[in-house]
């Protein structure tokens, strides 16, 4: 390709950068690094193979200040094919003609008129454009290979080396999978996660396999992989891991076993252990770490989504705890905690539990105030539940606490008919044992107390 | 606190010989005053630093094997002259094996039904009844190589083997296959256990027996110190532990989940299995056992995982509900976590809120296994150390 000789230095306007092709090509606008070059100093044909609108969309420009003169004036994107006007302009070809098209005979940026309508290709322009990206585009290339060389080396190592040496290695690769999103699925391909996965075992230290599951956790498992996870003694070393370990441990064990869960293949009775559900409502209980409430919460409400573990969860006293949980959680938070309340009270066991709790109905009419709609919709089905179990002893309570007013509020705001309807019930259940005066001025008293 | 009464006794006897003006002997009190206090406290904190491990758990369990095997892991093992110790244990558990089996064919060739298979063959009766006499003796004599030979003549009889198999309902030991395996060699004259041997001697502890130890980490630094107890297992011994109870570390409950078959030594018309969870349940109880972790020790696994394919675990009560799913490895898995599952459910349902911190595990074990035991005692001590800085709030 015929080159002009270039002066020695071109300065260039704004950033005040000094550039002249050679080292442009050669080193680079920001310096350092190389391209492969001719012997006559043009850019290597590799560089140029490689398709520049390519190159431009596959670079995180946000990352790197693309410089300004490469920018086009009307899209304010980097130009692949730079054309320049009459009046010294450059611009993206498809943009400028688009312009042309319309009619305009004007240069965009200086509004001068065109006397002449030819666009010049800016070969100069495209030839900066292109080393500038092609060095990127390889550099970041090169930067993505030596990251899977050595998460490829860490596996291997993995297969030899024994204890700290062994926790170490582990450690190095989870933090650069979570680094390097593209790690993800070359971890899946080369046998990495199989290998992890293997390391899962009824003899597993916890430093160990609280990093293995930290890995684990970000990767996207196959279903074969899930399906070997899921097998018992793996799960209890998970389960184990999450009453033992710090508080990040647990909250990538929680989402670990939500992961699983997914699985068709899940079977609910031989994973959802008594111990698991007791780890979980304890880091539900925990107040130090909201997000690992948040967590806990999150994977309590899909397990009970699952009818045969409702009866263990009740058994190991979940009802109160979530019950005297709940002023402590935001009125998004809340949501989960009263969904699992409700699928609670479906069975013999959790109704009375929650009807023998003092602090049932107190906790709950206060969320009805908060909570979003479909909070009310949990919060109303529960006291619903109750209060039909034992009206008299419960209904007292609820008006007591304030229930009337808050229900009277259920029906006048906008929500769907079928929660006012339901409110509408438990207003007339509550003003049962009740005159009607009494009942308003219970009603009203509440009302004012708040 | 002997070698503190010591000093207190020593500095007496020299304090009396001694002539001092009234105020100096005062101050001197005071000084020995402080010492000892300063000791009793210096003493007081190591021991705190000492965690202590109880072994509990039914009889033959497996606690003193799991004992055996530690002394083995991190002390010295056995030296030649306790080695030697073993030598008339050994000869003692091979008579009383063989007349285990040999009066049971007997019985059970009076009761079963198909009683025919129980019939010891008619040269080998005299045998049989001489080795029964003999195992009925206090002090049993020295196995010969001529005995050796009578016993294994005896234990070749197919109704012997017959009664071998059908072993639960009598009271025959778990390691009867290896004694017999190793009858010419435990017959030798210079013979002297190994430590295999002795692994699988039987030898009903009664009162305490303790260790202390260091398992030794893999940076080669002292690890934690543990002190080990270990106690007798039948019920006519239990009282002997209630003085120990307070401020232990961490129990480790024993229960043999071979025995699910098996009947009491104490009490033939209970099972095993159904002694171990009353136990269970009664320890879980304690309040002394209130803040101690709880290391679940599933153990026999090895004689668990032959027996799941021949007797079904329903025949134990507990285990009712039991539904085979399958057959082979899966099957195994299937009944071992069933069986786990009921433990779980069990200390749940026995532990009081206030006890929802302390920490449970299960582990699956095979006592005999050293490589095992050394593994799954790796896991122990990484539990209590993790617990060690929980509750300093370091982690």
């Amino acid at each position: 390709m015929p080159q002009f000789q270039q002066h020695a230095s071109w300065r260039l306007e704004g950033g005040g950068q000094v550039i002249d092709l050679e080292t442009a090509v050669k080193d680079g606008i920001l310096g350092g690094g190389g391209l492969p070059t001719g012997k006559d100093g043009t850019l290597g044909a590799a560089a140029e193979k490689l398709d520049l609108k390519k190159m431009i969309e596959g670079l995180d420009s946000a990352a790197e200040d693309v410089p300004s003169v490469f920018i086009c004036p009307i899209s304010l994107e980097p130009m692949v094919d730079p054309v320049t006007l009459c009046t010294g302009q450059t611009y993206e070809r498809a943009n400028i003609l688009k312009w042309l098209s319309l009619g305009h005979l004007t240069c965009p940026t200086t509004m001068q008129e065109l006397w002449d309508d030819a666009v010049t290709p800016n070969r100069t322009l495209h030839q900066l454009i292109s080393a500038w990206f092609s060095q990127r585009y390889l550099l970041g290339k090169k930067r993505s290979e030596d990251v899977q060389g050595r998460a490829a080396e860490l596996v291997q190592s993995l297969k030899k080396v024994k204890g700290q040496a062994r926790v170490e290695a582990i450690k190095e690769l989870q933090k650069m999978v979570v680094a390097h999103p593209s790690l993800r699925n070359a971890l899946a391909d080369s046998g990495g996660v199989a290998l992890l996965s293997s390391l899962l075992g009824p003899f597993t230290s916890h430093a160990v396999g609280s990093e293995v599951i930290a890995i684990l956790v970000n990767l996207s498992l196959d279903s074969d992989t899930k399906a070997s996870l899921m097998q018992p003694a793996r799960i209890s070393l998970v389960v184990d891991m999450l009453n033992e370990g710090t508080i990040d441990t647990k909250i990538n064990c929680t989402r670990y076993i939500e992961m699983l869960m997914a699985e068709k293949s899940f079977r609910c009775e031989f994973m959802l252990s008594l111990s698991l559900l007791v780890a979980l409502l304890r880091l539900a209980k925990d107040k130090r770490h909201p997000n690992g409430i948040a967590a806990a919460l999150s994977l309590l409400e899909a397990i009970c989504s699952h009818e045969q573990v409702r009866s263990s969860l009740v058994s190991v006293g979940a009802v109160t705890q979530l019950v005297e949980l709940l002023p402590n959680l935001s009125p998004e938070g809340s949501v989960p905690a009263l969904h699992i309340l409700d699928d609670l009270s479906t069975i013999p066991e959790g109704l009375s539990a929650l009807k023998d709790c003092p602090q049932t109905i107190p906790n709950t009419v206060r969320l009805l105030m908060r909570a979003s709609e479909a909070g009310v919709q949990y919060a109303l089905s529960i006291l619903w539940a109750v209060c039909r179990l034992a009206p008299d002893e419960c209904a007292s309570l609820a008006v007591e606490a304030g229930l009337p007013a808050n229900l009277l509020l259920v029906i006048q705001s906008g929500c769907n008919p079928e929660l006012k309807q339901r409110a509408a019930e438990l207003l007339k259940l509550c003003s049962l044992n009740y005159t009607t005066t009494l009942f308003i001025s219970k009603c009203k008293l509440t009302r004012t107390i708040q | 606190m002997i070698s503190m009464l010591y000093f207190v006794v020593e500095s007496m006897g020299s304090f009396c010989s001694r002539q001092q003006p009234l105020n100096e002997v005062d101050s001197d009190e005071n000084k020995q005053a402080a010492e000892i206090d300063k000791r009793i406290d210096r003493e007081t904190k190591a021991e705190q630093h000492i965690h202590k491990l109880l072994l509990l758990g039914a009889g033959e369990s497996g606690k003193s094997t799991i004992f055996k095997q530690i002394r083995l892991l991190f002390q010295t093992g056995f030296d030649e002259a306790e080695l030697r110790s073993y030598t008339s244990v050994i000869h003692a558990n091979v008579y009383q094996t063989i007349k285990i089996l040999y009066d049971g064919a007997k019985e059970l060739a009076e009761n079963e039904p198909n009683s025919l298979k129980y019939v010891v063959r008619t040269d080998n009766k005299e045998i049989g009844e001489n080795l029964s006499e003999i195992g009925s003796r206090m002090e049993s004599p020295c196995l010969t190589k001529e005995i050796a030979k009578e016993i294994a003549t005896l234990w070749n009889d197919t109704a012997i083997q017959e009664t071998y198999s059908h072993g639960n309902i009598l009271q025959v030991p778990d390691c009867a296959q290896y004694f017999m395996e190793n009858l010419e060699r435990f017959s030798e004259v210079n013979y002297i256990p190994t430590k295999e041997d002795v692994l699988h001697a039987r030898v009903r502890t009664t009162g305490v027996v303790e260790i202390q130890f260091s398992p030794v980490g893999e940076s080669r630094k002292s690890g934690e110190v543990y002190r080990l107890y270990d106690v007798g297992g039948q019920r006519n011994e239990r009282r002997k532990w209630i003085h120990l109870f307070e401020g232990v570390t961490s129990v480790i409950f024993c229960a043999a989940i071979s025995e699910y078959d098996q009947m009491l030594f104490e009490d033939d018309t209970k099972n095993r299995m159904m002694e171990t969870k009353e136990l269970f349940e009664w320890v879980l109880k304690q309040s002394c056992f209130e803040k101690s972790s709880f290391m679940l020790f599933l153990n026999k696994f090895d004689i668990f995982e032959k027996k799941v394919h021949r007797v079904p675990l329903n025949v134990c009560e507990w285990f009712k509900d039991y539904q085979p799913m399958g057959s082979g490895k899966q099957e195994v898995e299937h009944a071992y976590e069933f069986v786990k599952k009921k433990f779980e459910e069990l200390y749940f349902q026995n532990s009081k809120p206030d006890c929802v911190d302390r920490a449970f595990k299960i582990y699956r074990t095979t006592a005999l296994d050293q490589k095992l035991v050394k593994k799954t005692f790796k896991l122990v001590d990484e539990t209590l150390r993790r617990r060690n800085l929980i509750e300093a709030g370091l982690l």
